[in-house]
């Protein structure tokens, strides 16, 4: 295979690691060796010309070539079957409606989640349920990773250099997860973006870390404790909208379904309910109040709103369309927000997994 | 054993700095809007004419997160000199 990237001799293990560390061409967390025998066997499997490129990674516009981008899922644990999942993520993430330049060097804390959805999940074993955003699984954990360390190697996404978020999220180190579709009473996130039922894709999207809902009881309970948690006065949402990301645990899920709500449903009652007055937004100061009117003066912000009116009751994205609704997580009594970027960009962006040909 | 590199090695020619205008006097300025602080950069725009003589020449960003466009770079780089990296 013919292949471009510089390459090292090295015979000694330890001095092999440690030299990633030196170069600065890691995250702070070992790696797995790249060898050629290893980028070689993921680029054959996706079966992709290794100087084919998905094109130049923000914000230092490395080229995100098919042969770079193996090196960096070697990297971060990834067997061949994994690469095209990371594949479709980078493409997703590079659409320019994610606005991944943004994403990689704003002062918020938003990293781009990567959700898996369709049989390919359950096949690479891809965590969907108890402990959906934690630890333990290699699928999650390599695919999140991977694409992590080719926004920082290709991408140029370091801290204290271009990546300038203030406080940041432990998902800069992968932020990886699958939504549960078998025990899920509605259609899966992809198929609502416009995906073929029963087809693979990514779908991106830039928040913040799970926030815990103690989520239980009745539906018009339950969408009670949502609405008011989303619309949190420190979410930027609540300034420049954007857009959400709601995360239903199985069985809040199936509770919702029991009673006939379908997705859309909880996704109108949220949009209608998870307001603030816009005095209480008001409240939070001028340099809040110079952000909307920044959205407001750029055409950004839904004119439709009377922001000269104190009792204006603004919701959290300007459409209920806006709010991204998955279920994951164990059969339990917690749900999660994930605030988005605002207005600003992060925007879900879908992208089926092309797999190989066999 | 063979390890591939995952970065691309840093290119080494540096583009030479434009010669700086002696003066704002007359000079061609292109004010980068990033689309942020309007008023601001509104404000900074007659300041520059008005105080300084400035010939000023405002490009506007479709947003403030995203790069320039390459047309917008090439139309700041055809000026004595640009401000950029207005934000809050």
């Amino acid at each position: 295979m013919n292949l471009v990237s510089e390459s090292l001799s090295l015979d000694d293990y330890e001095q092999a690691v440690e030299l990633f560390f030196e170069r600065g061409w890691t995250d702070g967390l070992p790696v797995v060796l790249p060898t050629r025998k290893r980028v070689e066997a993921l680029i054959a499997y996706a079966g992709r010309d290794p100087q084919s490129s998905l094109g130049p990674v923000p914000p230092k516009g490395g080229d995100a070539t098919i042969e770079k981008l193996a090196i960096n899922a070697v990297m971060g644990g990834c067997r061949p079957e994994h690469f095209p999942v990371v594949l479709a993520a980078m493409e997703a993430m590079m659409d320019p409606a994610h606005n991944l330049n943004g994403v990689s060097q704003t002062t918020h804390m938003c990293v781009s989640l990567v959700i898996v959805n369709g049989p390919i999940a359950r096949e690479l074993n891809f965590n969907s349920r108890d402990g959906v955003f934690g630890n333990g699984y290699r699928a999650n954990a390599a695919v999140g990773r991977a694409v992590r360390l080719a926004l920082w190697n290709l991408g140029g996404a370091v801290p204290w250099d271009t990546d300038k978020s203030t406080l940041s999220h432990p998902g800069e180190y992968a932020f990886c997860i699958a939504e549960e579709e078998e025990d899920n009473p509605w259609r899966p996130l992809h198929v609502e973006r416009g995906c073929p039922a029963g087809s693979d894709a990514v779908t991106v999207f830039a928040c913040e870390g799970p926030h815990s809902i103690f989520c239980y009881g009745t539906p018009e309970e339950m969408l009670h404790v949502l609405a008011d948690s989303m619309c949190s006065l420190g979410n930027n949402n609540m300034h420049v909208m954007g857009q959400t990301l709601v995360t239903l645990n199985p069985l809040n899920a199936e509770e919702f379904a029991k009673r006939g709500w379908s997705k859309q449903d909880v996704r109108q009652y949220l949009w209608e309910h998870a307001r603030r007055p816009l005095s209480d937004v008001r409240a939070c100061g001028v340099v809040h109040e110079q952000f909307r009117k920044m959205e407001r003066d750029a055409g950004r912000y839904p004119l439709r709103y009377d922001l000269d009116n104190p009792t204006t009751r603004l919701p959290v994205t300007p459409s209920p369309e806006d709010i991204h609704i998955v279920v994951a997580g164990g059969r339990s009594y917690f749900a999660a927000v994930l605030p988005g970027w605002g207005g600003f960009g992060g925007f879900a962006v879908t992208r089926p997994i092309v797999r190989p040909k066999r | 054993m063979e390890i591939l590199v995952p970065v691309w090695p840093a290119p080494n020619t540096a583009r030479p700095p434009k010669t700086r205008p002696r003066s704002l006097m007359g000079a061609r300025l292109a004010l980068v809007d990033d689309n942020l602080d309007i008023p601001f950069t509104t404000r900074l725009e007659a300041l520059l004419g008005e105080r300084h003589g400035a010939k000023v020449e405002r490009l506007v960003k479709p947003s403030g997160t995203a790069p320039s466009p390459s047309d917008l770079v090439d139309a700041a780089a055809g000026a004595h000199a640009a401000i950029v990296g207005i934000g809050l």
